[in-house]
């Protein structure tokens, strides 16, 4: 009986770490898309709306429902309330905190967490330039990933239950 | 006009070397930044400098000289960190921010292919023009505005600096809220260069009264059609008439039955006469009213009110 049970926990364990491991992966490429589609809409509304940086922040924080909502509200607050805080200091260090729990890649977080400081553009198709090359950056990454988190996302549930199998094998 | 909001205009960093100039907001005129120059302020028609401590001095010896790094991060933190959000302003030469103050701009000009500015680099030199809101400045000139309780065409004529937008801004608030000689009206302006609104992200940060429609940053010729066919208004101001397109729009305002309220550079009523473009303007009588004003010691003030016939108008 206590070996059936002990069997099982240990399956089940296994099942749910390459469950999470899969997750993860998977989260990731729910952030990479909704990131991209953030850049999209900040390019869009560089291009089109020519409104600034901290507007762009308010709009998107009442645009969007995501856990970036809050952050870029906190950017809107402080650097537009008069407080003459650097846009580009602010929005790196809000950002940073905010991605901290993702599993997004280092250079991925980079890539948004810095984007601020190439904000020095005078035109707009220039600046909108920019932001489309972190959104490519991003895009790219998202496309990549996706295809590979559905098998990767198999072989992982596969491997977790088959280490799960081993493992019980040899310790009961 | 409140000391921190010229504290405001600077980056949070610099704001303590600003705080003595600060405490002078009512009366502080003009602030010049220019890159290796001394900071230099107006207040009350006279110069002054900055040191390093941000104290007050007479002599530019002894003035902080701003670096060309600075003056970049003053542009920076003036366009909200959005500079291209500001290209167009930047071509003209100008922003303006919130609290309706004009920042002038000078540096190198970016030419295209048909020698047009297309863009500015290198802004070394800043003038900030802090806008003072006068109100009553208009009330001198109230009475001989309207006839029959009706808002009569009205143009403003100074040489440059002699009060007109602030003249003009005060008409507009005072028409548009309505006074004893007549009530308030829908009064409609094209502020073609922010000056007389101060509009910061489209709110109007000057009192224009509880009528005013306005239209910041478009071309008069365009934007006082636009607003008639928009906005029905009774009353269009514009600020400084200065081409035949400018005043045959006004033309085409007038013949829509709208009341002008206008103001144009101009040292007297025969030297406006001389102008071109401003000839048949007066030759049809399109205004009512010709405002002659001058500034003595500082002070703007009126000297002459004339009538449609360009005759001396009395007291009404």
């Amino acid at each position: 009986m206590y070996k059936a049970v002990g069997f099982l926990c240990i399956l089940a364990g296994c099942a749910g770490w390459g469950h999470s491991l899969a997750g993860q992966e998977k989260e990731r490429v729910r952030h990479l898309k909704v990131l991209s589609c953030l850049l999209g809409q900040i390019r869009g509304e560089i291009s089109y709306g020519k409104h600034t940086m901290p507007e762009i922040c308010l709009l998107l924080k009442e645009w969007n429902d995501t856990c970036y909502s809050e952050c870029f509200g906190r950017i809107y607050k402080r650097t537009s309330e008069e407080s003459g805080t650097d846009f580009p200091k602010v929005w790196e260090e809000e950002l940073w905190k905010c991605m901290e729990p993702f599993p997004l890649r280092e250079d991925e977080k980079r890539t948004v967490a810095e984007l601020a400081k190439s904000l020095r553009f005078r035109e707009e198709s220039g600046q909108a330039g920019r932001v489309a090359q972190a959104e490519a950056f991003l895009e790219g990454r998202y496309r990549q990933s996706a295809e590979a988190c559905e098998n990767k996302s198999k072989m992982l549930h596969s491997v977790s239950i088959l280490t799960g199998l081993l493992l019980a094998i040899l310790l009961l | 006009m409140r000391a921190e909001e010229v504290l405001f205009l600077f980056p949070e960093e610099s704001r303590d070397r600003w705080r003595e100039a600060a405490k002078l907001a009512k009366r502080l005129q003009e602030i010049r930044l220019r890159a290796g120059m001394p900071l230099s302020i107006l207040v009350d028609n006279r110069e002054y400098f900055l040191d390093m401590q941000g104290r007050i001095v007479d002599r530019p010896e002894e003035a902080d000289r701003p670096s060309p790094e600075e003056l970049e991060h003053m542009l920076g933190h003036l366009c909200r960190y959005s500079i291209y959000a500001f290209a167009d302003e930047i071509r003209q030469g100008f922003l303006t921010v919130r609290g309706g103050h004009r920042v002038g701009l000078a540096g190198q000009v970016i030419l295209d292919g048909e020698g047009r500015i297309k863009n500015m680099k290198y802004i070394r030199y800043l003038n900030i023009r802090i806008a003072h809101q006068i109100r009553g400045a208009a009330d001198a000139l109230m009475p001989f505005l309207f006839e029959e309780g009706r808002v009569v065409s009205t143009l403003l004529i100074s040489p440059p600096g002699g009060g007109k937008t602030t003249m003009l801004r005060d008409l507009i608030r005072q028409v548009s809220d309505g006074t004893a000689y007549g009530p308030g009206v829908n009064v409609s302006v094209v502020d073609e260069r922010s000056e007389i609104a101060g509009s910061y992200l489209g709110v109007s940060q000057n009192d224009v009264g509880i009528r005013t429609d306005v239209l910041d940053g478009c071309p008069k010729v365009e934007g006082m059609m636009r607003l008639i066919r928009s906005m029905a208004p009774r009353v269009l101001a514009v600020d400084e008439v200065g081409s035949l397109a400018d005043a045959q729009a006004m033309q085409m305002a007038g013949g829509c039955g709208c009341k002008l309220l206008a103001t144009i550079h101009g040292g007297s009523l025969e030297e406006v006469r001389q102008k071109n473009y401003m000839r048949y303007v007066m030759e049809q009588r399109l205004f009512e009213r010709y405002v002659m004003m001058d500034r003595r010691q500082g002070t703007c003030r009126i000297v002459e009110i004339y009538d449609r016939e360009g005759k001396p108008c009395t007291r009404r």
